[in-house]
């Protein structure tokens, strides 16, 4: 890492003036340097790493519970058995929605910002290096260089410079070779553009990002999506799309009893327009455009008939019983009718548990104003027969079942997979394709002979020392041979 | 079959490990010896260079190409044992934690033999074996019938390379995990019986070098395979989370290995704390659930 360096407007007279002479362009650089600083990137990548721990072993609160301040404190309630006097902790420090917290973003954005200036950095050297490569190099360098040997050739320089270049050659090195004066200059470098390999994992962890913060403006992502069957679903966020799934159908393994598949066929209109139909599985979700659809749970459905008084039907369709009630004992789902204003929520008895009021066969119906904390009408219905609550006619047509989905937009996920395509690549490049120069000079001698010089960094690349021993060994057998001849 | 050819496994990983501590006991008892007797024939094995794999003659030596040879039948009927249980279950062996574990001891195996034969350090069998033959013992303790699969693993394609690709990695980490431990076990300038810390340094970074691109093949191909099947690349799923964790701690580890003051035993301990998230990452979802918890799925 290169050293900071002050700039300073003038020479201080004392420690005390040259501290108060900070420019701005020093903190600039300052903070240049902190940010191109493999420390730094390491730091951060740990803390990094600690933060996502804290995820794993922390219970992590679902993603849209902060936004409803109440849900949230139960949640934390809920927890607090597990954490104790921790929770509290916990909680204000931002533990229980890790990857939400500024903790976790705040270092995400640090390490990306140094990733960023990193490659900034590097960039030009590398191109430098592969398209510009110094050619010669001076005695010193052939004195201390990791690796370096020196042998002697044949009277003959050019046939010295053949032995050297085909050498370098034939272990896949790429030569360039300069005449200064008497010297002969070789310069040897093996997949130049793999270090390349370091910027593009690099940048792609900024492409991922982009992706991530696309997805999560623009896109949306219901994850509760239920489609009672034969009912059309707007699917809403804009798309103008409306969902029937005709049929579902869950299969059990005969052996076990564990669930072997899950399958619903569904239909795509837009408009009015059919425009896509599908049998979706777990693995085999319906894509439409940018949207998807995922098989994701199932469950019942209370089809329910409204009429009002003039019998003009104002509602026939399955409910999904989404909700489990506190005790466990039964399942609630709910629906409006907007033109009357009214919210009607459906009880059920959970399927195996006794509930204290309704039997199994029949339903609970409650009628609130849209808004209103209080039923305006309770009643409860055996299944098949009308009754009149909130002065509508209520009937409680049949038990179905519903298709939970997952309804997702996310217009990030082509820079995400881009990203990830060019990690992938990036880190195979870097780690498969090791990067090797090196430079020897020819030189005659006074003897008749002429001394051959090698000289090699290492740059994370160990294995080099192995090969360029074996490549030295290789190369004074043929040059003693030219000499003998 | 499989059953056989994974007891055969076993026990062939067993023996070998025996081999290799027998073979490692003798080194080092033959250096001892040489302490008293510096200028006998006694100092054989000891003096042949320090190293496990150096000590060619004697019995010591012997035991220890047994051992490699015992290895090398292990990694055979352990690839027999999946082979045969790929042909019965109908899918890559890696749908559960018995497939997994007997999977993940076969790439411990692999990758250590790989590493063996390209450096010839035995030494790292006396640490690289016992982690496989952990997960053979662990795989002995869980039920191994094969059940129909769920609906989330039912792609072939996926839960194959998946899974495959993670195995490597996590044989690789195992290989740089035992380097890293014999590094540290030894007092700097190096220990007689052990191989030199730098070589331990870098086969722990070739080790490296082959996992993190596998690890990271394997945290994309599951962010695609939780496209299709979730709904979502990621979901902070704790196993994602945890190989998440993973990525990050081999990732800081290839750029300690350049920065000052992390060179050496600082590098070494990320590894071994890599490894241990790597364990972690494997075992994670016997106790924090998730989306991989592969029993008591109750939704998908």
């Amino acid at each position: 890492m290169s050293q900071i360096a002050p700039t300073l407007t003038s020479e201080p007279v004392d420690d005390l003036e040259g501290g108060l002479a900070i420019s701005p362009a020093f903190l600039l650089e300052r903070v240049w340097h902190f940010f191109i600083s493999m420390r730094t990137g390491l730091v951060l990548i740990l803390v990094l790493a600690a933060l996502s721990l804290v995820g794993t072993m922390l219970v992590q609160a679902s993603p849209g519970l902060k936004s409803d301040p109440q849900a949230y404190a139960a949640w934390v309630e809920s927890v607090r058995p597990k954490y104790g006097g921790w929770t509290g902790v916990f909680n204000s420090l931002g533990f229980f929605s890790i990857f939400d917290s500024i903790w976790f973003k705040g270092t995400v954005t640090l390490l990306i910002t140094s990733v960023v200036a990193c490659s900034i950095n590097r960039a030009p050297l590398l191109w430098k290096q592969a398209t510009h490569p110094r050619l010669s190099m001076a005695d010193t360098f052939f004195e201390h260089a990791p690796l370096h040997a020196t042998l002697s050739g044949p009277s003959d320089a050019d046939a010295a410079l053949a032995e050297v270049d085909g050498a370098f050659r034939s272990h896949g090195f790429r030569t360039v070779v300069e005449q200064e004066g008497d010297d002969i200059h070789l310069y040897a470098d093996r997949f130049r553009w793999a270090p390349f390999g370091t910027v593009i994992a690099h940048l792609s962890l900024v492409l991922v990002l982009v992706g991530v913060i696309l997805g999560t403006a623009l896109g949306f992502r219901n994850t509760d999506f239920a489609a009672p069957i034969g009912a059309k679903v707007d699917v809403g966020n804009g798309t103008g799309l409306t969902l029937q799934a005709t049929s579902f159908t869950d299969s059990y393994s005969t052996d076990n009893g564990a669930p072997s598949d899950y399958a619903s066929d569904l239909v795509l209109y837009k408009d009015g327009q059919q425009v896509a139909a599908q049998t979706i599985r777990v693995n085999q979700p319906l894509r439409y455009g940018d949207v998807s659809f995922y098989q994701s749970f199932f469950g019942p459905a209370a089809v329910m008939q409204v009429k009002d008084a003039s019998g003009k039907v104002l509602f026939d369709e399955g409910v999904p019983l989404l909700w489990g009630s506190n005790d466990g004992k039964e399942r609630v789902g709910q629906f409006t009718l907007p033109d009357q204003g009214l919210t009607i929520f459906v009880v059920e008895p959970q399927s195996g548990e006794v509930s204290p009021t309704i039997k199994a066969g029949q339903a609970q119906v409650e009628v609130y104003k849209s808004g209103s904390e209080t039923a305006t009408d309770i009643k409860i219905l055996d299944q098949g027969k009308a009754a009149t609550v909130g002065g509508l006619s209520v009937t409680f047509a049949r038990e179905r079942q519903f298709t939970g989905l997952i309804v997702a937009r996310d217009p990030g996920v082509p820079f995400v997979w881009g990203g990830a395509l060019a990690l992938v690549l990036g880190v195979c490049l870097v780690f498969f394709f090791s990067n090797r120069r090196a430079w020897a000079r020819i030189r005659r001698g006074d003897d008749g002979t002429t001394s051959v010089r090698i000289g090699a960094v290492i740059r994370h690349d160990v294995a080099f020392e192995t090969d360029f021993r074996q490549f030295i060994d290789g190369l004074k057998l043929a040059l003693d041979g030219r000499s003998a001849s | 079959m499989s059953e056989y050819s994974f007891i055969a496994g076993l026990l062939a990983a067993g023996l070998a490990l025996l081999c290799y501590a027998i073979a490692f006991a003798s080194v080092r008892l033959a250096q001892r010896r040489s302490v008293f007797t510096p200028a006998g024939a006694g100092a054989g094995a000891g003096a042949e260079g320090g190293s496990l794999a150096m000590a060619s003659r004697g019995s010591s030596g012997s035991f220890a190409v047994y051992g490699t040879l015992i290895a090398w039948l292990a990694a055979g009927f352990i690839t027999a044992s999946l082979i045969f249980r790929t042909i019965a279950v109908g899918h890559g062996p890696f749908a559960n934690m018995y497939e997994f574990s007997v999977a993940f001891a076969w790439g411990v195996l692999v990758m250590y033999l790989y590493f063996e034969r390209r450096y010839h350090q035995r030494a790292l069998g006396l640490v690289a074996l016992p982690v496989a033959l952990a997960m053979l013992l662990y795989a002995t303790t869980i039920p191994s019938t094969s059940e129909p699969l769920v609906p989330a693993l039912q792609n072939n394609l996926l839960l194959t390379i998946h899974v495959a690709v993670a195995i490597v990695a996590y044989g690789t980490f195992s290989v740089a995990f035992a380097a890293a431990v014999l590094f540290l076990i030894q007092p700097e300038g190096g220990r007689r019986g052990l191989p030199r810390p730098e070589l331990l340094d870098e086969i722990s970074y070739k080790a490296v070098v082959i996992g993190f691109p596998f690890l990271t093949l394997t945290i994309v191909l599951g962010a695609v395979w939780a496209d299709v099947a979730w709904g979502s690349y990621w979901s902070w799923d704790p196993k994602e989370t945890a190989s998440l964790v993973t990525w990050l701690i081999y990732g800081a580890y290839l750029h300690a290995r350049v920065v000052r003051g992390w060179r050496g035993s600082g590098s070494a301990w990320l590894l071994v704390l890599g490894f241990g998230a790597t364990l972690f990452t494997y075992f994670g979802n016997l106790f924090f659930g998730g989306l991989h918890s592969y029993a008591g799925l109750n939704q998908q």
